[in-house]
């Protein structure tokens, strides 16, 4: 018995150790910008974690959250492109390239990962901006680009609006510290 | 030891490999997109809602019958029922329209609500809307002394139906329209080809996703309370450039409920016409990016 309450208190010491950050409602917005159509589409329910000790970086998002502004566009996008029902998530998990020291200056930070979305998995390395906030959560910026092709995302011919071939996609979180 | 054993165990579960975010949708009842592609599905209501603050208008099209080959271009040189509507989304569930055929000039106000909306789970396995309508034959008829003209009471005629649909797989969907409408006087010179009052039918409405964007269409509205034939038409849907467009053969040249059910219908192959609606959604104050 005392063995088992000791298993336990070391199962609770785990999650309670190192230095792990999450984020519940970080932001991400995507740019279309094609040559007539510019259109954005955003989402604050972007998930994050990052786990020093671990060097963990993990991040997905319910595509089913993402609005452009136009209802009826929302729909397609969800039914003809991203195919939420079969790939509901937006998942990206990697590695900082170097650890980042985490001061309150603006660090560039360098992370390689998986990027995974209408169930296609690319390596990709994103460029990021982290700095330590005063109440020692973590602030996050980075962006990157998302060929719609390298994801199997058809571009329609026949619309009316105009999908880029090349998305921007920029995140922004909050990430803070695990209790 | 035993107990050891499964606290090892749980030790092993609530420790994934890489420790990642569990992935969770933020809304595990999300609702089925698009069961139909158009709050109009060849010439019945379907249970596709509006959003708030979007309009949808329709133009529908039945032309003369295809029997008269390519000299009356297979029935479009006979004039079409014509029939625009234009209906406002109050809310997610409610919405209202107004709606004019040139079959007797008739004028239609009707409305939608939405009761359940089918989810991807399941948890919801149907939509459920209602819907009804009230309109008036607006014809003057001239040719008549003005004491043999119909009062305004005797040209209205009113439709009320439930509307039962399923997605049953991403290319698959059904829905079931118990229909009713009701004649406040069916008098002979109105174009429909029953004398009663009261019309009850089921309405029939299939959908079968052919490609990304278009469905092979069917629609069978069997008449449950009179002699007259049944309806039955069967067409094409295509979504293009925001528009729905829907293409289709069908036995009867009426466009509104009230006359679907009175008006009567040619026997396929022999009275079949040629249709077409055109579809659009507006949005109204939504943000614009």
């Amino acid at each position: 018995m005392n063995r088992l309450v000791f298993l336990f208190a070391f199962l609770l010491s785990l999650s309670v150790s190192g230095q792990e950050y999450q984020a519940t409602n970080g932001k991400v917005v995507f740019l279309s910008k094609a040559p007539l159509s510019e259109f954005t589409g955003e989402s604050k329910t972007l998930k994050g974690l990052i786990d020093l000790d671990k060097n963990l970086v993990d991040f997905f998002l319910d595509l089913n959250t993402l609005k452009t502004g136009i209802t009826l566009r929302d729909k397609h996008m969800r039914e003809n492109y991203l195919e939420t029902e079969k790939y509901p998530f937006a998942e990206f998990t990697g590695k900082f390239e170097t650890l980042p020291t985490l001061t309150s200056a603006s660090e560039k930070v360098k992370v390689r990962g998986k990027f995974k979305i209408h169930g296609v998995e690319k390596e990709i390395v994103v460029e990021g901006v982290l700095k330590k906030l005063p109440n020692g959560s973590l602030d996050l910026k980075a962006n990157w680009t998302v060929a719609l092709d390298d994801y199997k995302i058809e571009i329609p011919k026949l619309v009316f609006y105009e999908l880029a071939p090349e998305q921007q996609v920029s995140i922004e979180a909050i990430l803070n510290p695990k209790k | 030891m035993k107990k050891l054993i499964i606290a090892l165990a749980f030790l092993g579960m609530s420790q994934p490999i890489f420790a990642q975010l569990e992935r969770k949708l933020e809304n595990e009842n999300l609702p089925v997109d698009l069961i139909f592609h158009a709050p109009r599905h060849i010439n019945l209501l379907t249970v596709e809602p509006l959003e708030k603050k979007s309009m949808h208008f329709a133009i529908m099209h039945t032309f003369g019958t295809l029997d008269g080959g390519v000299e009356n271009l297979w029935g479009l040189d006979n004039g079409a029922n014509i029939q625009f509507s234009f209906e406002f989304g109050l809310s997610e569930k409610l919405s209202l329209g107004f709606a004019r055929s040139s079959r007797d000039k008739f004028y239609n106000l009707y409305g939608r609500y939405h009761l359940l909306e089918q989810t991807q789970n399941d948890k919801i396995p149907l939509s459920v809307s209602v819907a009804g309508g009230m309109g008036a034959v607006s014809n003057p008829y001239r040719f008549l002394g003005p004491l043999e003209r119909p009062d305004f009471s005797d040209r209205l005629a009113y439709s009320a139906q439930v509307m039962l649909a399923r997605r049953f797989s991403p290319k698959i969907s059904f829905q079931l329209s118990p229909m009713l409408s009701y004649f406040v006087n069916p008098l002979e010179i109105y174009q429909i080809e029953g004398d009663q009052n009261l019309y009850l039918a089921l309405g029939m409405s299939g959908k079968i996703k052919v490609s990304e964007r278009s469905s092979l269409t069917l629609q069978y509205i069997p008449n449950l309370n009179s002699d007259l034939r049944s309806n039955f038409g069967i067409g094409w849907d295509v979504e293009a450039g925001g528009h729905v467009f829907q293409m289709y053969f069908v036995t009867s040249q009426a466009l509104n409920e009230q006359y679907l059910l009175a008006g009567g219908n040619g026997v396929p192959g022999e009275e079949f016409r040629l249709g077409f609606n055109v579809n659009r959604i507006f949005a109204m104050g939504q943000k614009k990016r």
